[in-house]
Parts: structure tokens; sequence; C-alpha cells
């Protein structure tokens, strides 16, 4: 008794829409159904997916900064590159971008938008580089089926990249939401409509399994001169201003006889704890000095939370090297 | 605690013409119902076992032979003394164990059973990413019912596994291997070991380093007896020590996305080690793995294996069950 109501709200709806934005040659006839009907439309689910997956898997890639990995997609030949503000979490920072194949390049952020999510990064390398489309007209409705990509966990070559497939259930001004499960690594990363259009950047869960939020297209192309000239947008949560002096290694230092810094204390869960440091280690290098008492207050204090410091310490016998983002200090 | 949250969510939808209602999404019921022409597999060839002493649905199966044997996940099975098992619409008491393999985490039960609709092991279907497949979801004890998801990465090897430990720390100090903090409960402990103790032999050899002992136990595993013979004091002492698994003794090891997936009540206990597997992102749990997976023209793909996190499962891939079925019904 139901079913055909709904069905005719449905058509209605389909008909009203394409007459505004003129014509749904590509539209899936499995999105204007309110659930799959037979195993024929799992099939065309299916296909369409597939026929995309490719160039979509080619252009997703892996971030890394700090000890941290999030995800993003490459949105035109020369290498401009969509992700989560959360991901780069500042401006004009340097970025490891990894492809599917495990090709590394050297990334640069943008702009970002604290308020919504969104940011921007440009791969410095030469191109060109594989890169998606997006759904520039914002064709995209509730119910559609979408898929979802990322480096869940972080950067797995031999998994490669992680697809998975859902519904859009629900739609905001500025946060779509999908059925599509994420998990941390994934920020960032790319959902696409059927067509194989980027539609929304993953940004955060919900409560629940199936409760996953993206920053919808439309986000970035109301802000795109200014994220990609590299503007720090809004004092949300997703993103902090650096303010110099507020950042926190977590050790106490005393000059050492050999040279460098001898560790004497760490503080638990600071970055350095979490970096591996341990008391007894020497740090030779900081940002690429020779590491005295003096080279450490002047680089920790000119540094805020998130900013990057690049150290080298002997670790029994052991020469290591890492660049730590800087944490908040206790 | 989810669930409240989706009764109000619920609640506010006639509210909210942006919200797609939740029998239409991609777990709910009416996308479920297009499923119907594999739950037929599912239904026969589906096992469920269920604890005795709660009744309460623990780990799924799957039927390989047509007279009763069950391969279900080891890991799972042995935290379970009493048991029954349900295929079709029918119960069966008393299962019997005939086997297990520990690197592939499976055991083979066998039921009172005849007639039954195995799963095709000989099945040469490929599968690749976005391929649908469809695996055991919620269950009525007489009603399998589908769930759907998709091949989501490469099959490949899972790397790490349960390697089978002692239950010491190992100190090395001045040449010698001395046993640190020894873990309740552990092996060592009941075998007498304490903290201090000094290492000179393990099964009739005199270990030279930390690092060939340590290697040594790796080609040892879980239940197996290992001789040691240390000194402590004056005294020179012998025990037999029994390895254990070790995510028996330590848990698996909880990161900030395993608390996503809901840790330990979500997730499989014994997640990696797997020579190969098919992965899928099918919403699943610790205990609704261990079930066959088809695909939509009901073909048999594999078995459940381990429910890894909120968006990964894994799955033996069938041309790889036929020779593991093979092996332990040879030990019957």
């Amino acid at each position: 008794m139901i079913k055909p109501t709904l069905k005719a709200v449905y058509l209605l709806f389909a008909l009203s829409s394409g007459l505004i934005v003129g014509g749904y040659a590509d539209r899936p006839a499995f999105n204007d159904k309110v659930a799959p009907q037979t195993l024929d439309d799992f099939r065309e689910i299916q296909q369409a997916l597939q026929s995309n997956l490719a160039r979509a898997r080619a252009a997703t890639v892996c971030l890394q900064m700090g000890g941290g990995s999030g995800s993003a997609v490459i949105i035109s030949k020369d290498g401009l590159v969509l992700t989560a503000a959360h991901v780069t979490g500042k401006v004009d920072e340097e970025i490891k971008v990894i492809m599917e194949d495990g090709r590394e390049l050297k990334g640069v952020s943008l702009g970002l938008n604290s308020e919504t999510d969104s940011a921007m990064l440009q791969i410095v390398d030469e191109g060109p580089f594989p890169y998606v489309e997006f759904d520039e007209d914002d064709t995209t409705k509730l119910g559609d089926w979408v898929f979802s990509l990322g480096h869940s966990g972080g950067f797995d070559k031999e998994r490669g990249v992680n697809v998975r497939v859902g519904r859009l259930v629900r739609q905001a001004d500025s946060t779509i939401q999908s059925d599509c499960m994420l998990i941390g690594g994934d920020s960032g990363g790319p959902l696409f409509n059927m067509a194989g259009e980027l539609i929304g950047i993953h940004s955060r869960v919900g409560a629940s399994r199936e409760e996953s939020m993206h920053v919808p297209i439309r986000e970035f192309q109301s802000h795109w001169e200014e994220l990609k000239k590299g503007s720090f947008i809004g004092e949300g949560g997703f993103a902090k201003k650096s303010v110099p002096g507020s950042g926190f290694l977590g050790v106490i230092t005393e000059e050492a006889e050999e040279g460098g810094l001898r560790i004497t204390e760490i503080w638990e869960e600071s970055v350095a704890d979490e970096a591996g440091l341990k008391v007894g280690d020497r740090i030779l290098e900081i940002a690429g000095e020779a590491a005295t008492e003096e080279v450490m207050t002047i680089k920790v204090a000119g540094l805020g939370v998130g900013d990057q410091l690049k150290l080298k310490w002997m670790s029994g016998g052991e020469t290591k090297e890492e660049t730590l983002k800087l944490g908040e200090r206790p | 605690m989810n669930k409240i949250i989706g009764i109000l969510l619920l609640a506010a939808l006639p509210l909210s013409a942006n919200s797609l209602p939740s029998e239409k999404r991609k777990n709910g019921p009416m996308v479920q119902k297009a499923l119907s022409p594999v739950q037929v597999s599912l239904q026969e060839s589906s096992a469920v076992f269920y604890n005795n002493e709660n009744s309460k649905l623990f780990i799924y199966g799957t039927v390989v032979s047509d007279d009763g044997l069950i391969l279900t996940k080891a890991s799972e099975l042995e935290e379970v003394k009493d048991y029954h098992v349900r295929v079709g619409t029918k119960k069966y008491r008393a299962p019997r164990l005939v086997g297990r393999n520990d690197s592939w985490d499976v055991a083979l039960v066998q039921i009172e059973a005849e007639g039954l609709m195995p799963v095709d092991l000989e099945s040469k279907i490929e599968v690749s990413h976005g391929t649908w497949i469809v695996s055991n979801g919620a269950t009525e004890r007489r009603f399998r019912r589908p769930r759907a998801g998709i091949v989501s990465a490469n099959k490949r090897e899972i790397p790490g596994g349960s390697p089978a430990v002692l239950g010491v720390a190992l100190e090395a100090r001045d040449e010698k291997i001395l046993v640190g903090n020894v873990t309740k409960e552990s092996g060592a402990e009941k075998a007498g070991l304490k903290e201090g103790d000094e290492l000179l032999e393990v099964d009739g050899n005199g270990i030279k380093d930390r690092d060939a002992f340590i290697e040594y136990l790796t080609t040892k595993s879980s239940g197996d007896v290992i001789k040691l013979k240390a000194k402590r004091g004056d005294e020179t002492l012998e025990f037999e020590v029994e390895l254990m698994a070790r995510h028996k003794l330590y848990g698996g090891t909880q990161n900030r996305n395993d608390q996503l997936s809901g840790g330990e009540t979500q997730q499989s206990a014994r997640r990696t080690g797997f020579p190969m597997v098919l992965q899928h992102e099918t919403t699943l749990s610790r205990r609704t793995v261990g079930g066959p997976i088809f695909t939509l023209d009901g073909e048999f793909v594999g078995m459940n294996i381990a429910a890894a996190n909120r968006v990964e499962v894994f799955a033996i891939p069938v041309d790889e069950l036929a020779g593991i079925v093979e092996d332990l019904k040879n030990s019957l």
C-alpha cells in the first residue's frame, strides 16, 4: 500500500530536479529506487562502481606528516589536492604524499577552513598526475549510492586503497552524511557518486558505525580562491592557528660531555614520548643545527602546537631521525 | 548505547526531509529484502554456534560436508566449553571437535547429521574490488539474515598472528638471559618461573642469546610444552612451561582505531596472522564471522575469519579452504 505512493513521490522528485538542472542523461536508474528491488539493481551498482574505481584509486593518496597519517585526492593534472583541515592542520606545511603504488611525492599545504574541515594541498613534484573530476553542479541527491576511498589506518602497500560502498543518508549545508564506514586514516579521503565524480571529503564519524560525515564539494567551491592562495579561514575546531611558544616537545635535557643534549626526563604521552625518545638518549641535531641548550630554547620558543621540528638523536648506539609535530603544553 | 541514539534519530526523521530513513540504508531491511535469492544459500550452508550456558550465539560456521562437518573459527570456539549448533532450522546437540589449524585459526567440528547442503569447495569464482558479497547478518533461531558488502582491498597475507609466548619479560644482562616480570596466569607463572632466574637451556640446548631464544620460540605453537633449565641463586632448576597464544595472555593491543571499532566486543581477538585473506567491508562483528560468503549469484567465495576493525573483515578465500578442510579431515 505504501510502496506505490513512495515511488510516485520519487518520480516527481526526479522529474522536477531534471527540469531545473537540465537533463540527467548519466543518472543511473538505481539511484531513483527507494532501495534495490532485485539482484540486478545490486549488479548495476557494482558495475557503476567498478567502472570508475581504477581512476578513483589512482588519484587517492596518503598524506604523512609529523607521525600522523591521513588521506586526500588529486583533482588536477598538475597536482592540486583536496583533503581535510584537521589532516593538514596548517598552511604552508611540507607534507609527504604517497600514491597507491608507493610512489612518494612532496606536497605543501595550501589554505584550510577550520570551521568546515576543508583544505587544499599542492604537489610540488612535476606531473602529470592521475586525477578525478568533481560533481561541479552538485547533482548528487539524498539516497544516491556512493563509494568511499581512503588509506584506512595508514598506508599499507600490500592492501592498497580501501574501498567502501553506501548511500547518501543526510544532507546539510556544510556536511553530508553517508553510511560508508570510516576509520582513522581515512580522514581527508574522497567520497564519489556512481559516475565517479568527487562529491565530498571524509571528515569525522558519528556515534554509530554507519554514520560518516563528509565535507561537500560545494563547501570547497564557495571558498576556492581563498583555499588556493593559502588562507587560514575561520576560528573553528578543525585546525588551530599556531601561537609561537605554545609548542611542547616534552623533554628536559642537559648538555652532554660528548656533545649534544642528554635527555634527563620525559613527559608521559608527550610528543617525545610517543616518538620513542628515552631518558639517556642524546639529541644530536635540532632542525639541522648541532644541539645545544641555546639552539633548543630558540627553536622550540619559535614554534606553536602542531609545528614541525626535525630531530636527530642517538638511542642505544643507534642514530635516529624524525620530524615531530609539537604538542600542547600540559 | 548506539541503539538509543538510533531511536532518537528515527524519532526526528519525519521533521527532516534531508535524512534517509534507516530501513532504506545499506544495512536496512528494504535493501536486505532484495538479497533474498542469496538467503537460500546462507540458510542451508551456515551453522550457528550457541553457548549452552547462556543460549547466546557466539560464532558462525560453514557447512563443508553433507554428513555434518562444520568449519568455524578456532579461537572463538575454544572460549566456550559447552555448545550446540544450528543448521537450517534444526538444532544439533553434542558436536565433536575433529581438529584445528592454528595458522588459519579454524576448527573442524562434527555434528550428527546427514543430507546437509555444503558449500562448494571446488568453486573457482574470482572476485575483485567492488564485487558484492553476502554474509550472515543478524540471525534468528530458524532464519539467517543476509547482509551485503563489497570486496574492499587487495587479496593478501596478513602478517603478525598470535605467536606462542612464555609470559615473561626477558632481560639480557652481562651476557646472561634473566627472567624479568612474570605475567599472571601465564604458563611461566604456573610452571614456577620467578623474576631473576637465569635461563640456561631450552629443550636440552644451551641458550646463546636473547634473540636466538626468541627465534626458537617462534617455531612453537600455543599449547606446546618446552623444557627450561634455569639458575636461581646456587640452585639449578628445571621447568616444563606450556606456551600460550599472545592474544589470550595479553589481549589484543588496543590502538585508537581499535577503540573506534568497538574494542573487544566488536573486534575478533585473533585478527592478524593469516596466510591469505580476501578483504571486504560488510558490517560484521566478532560473533558474526565464521560463516560462508557468497556472490549475488550464490557462488561460494570464502569463509569469514576475522572482524579486524570497523571497516575491514577478513575471509579465507575458497581456493585455500579445500586444502585446509582436506588436511583436517585426514586427522579424523
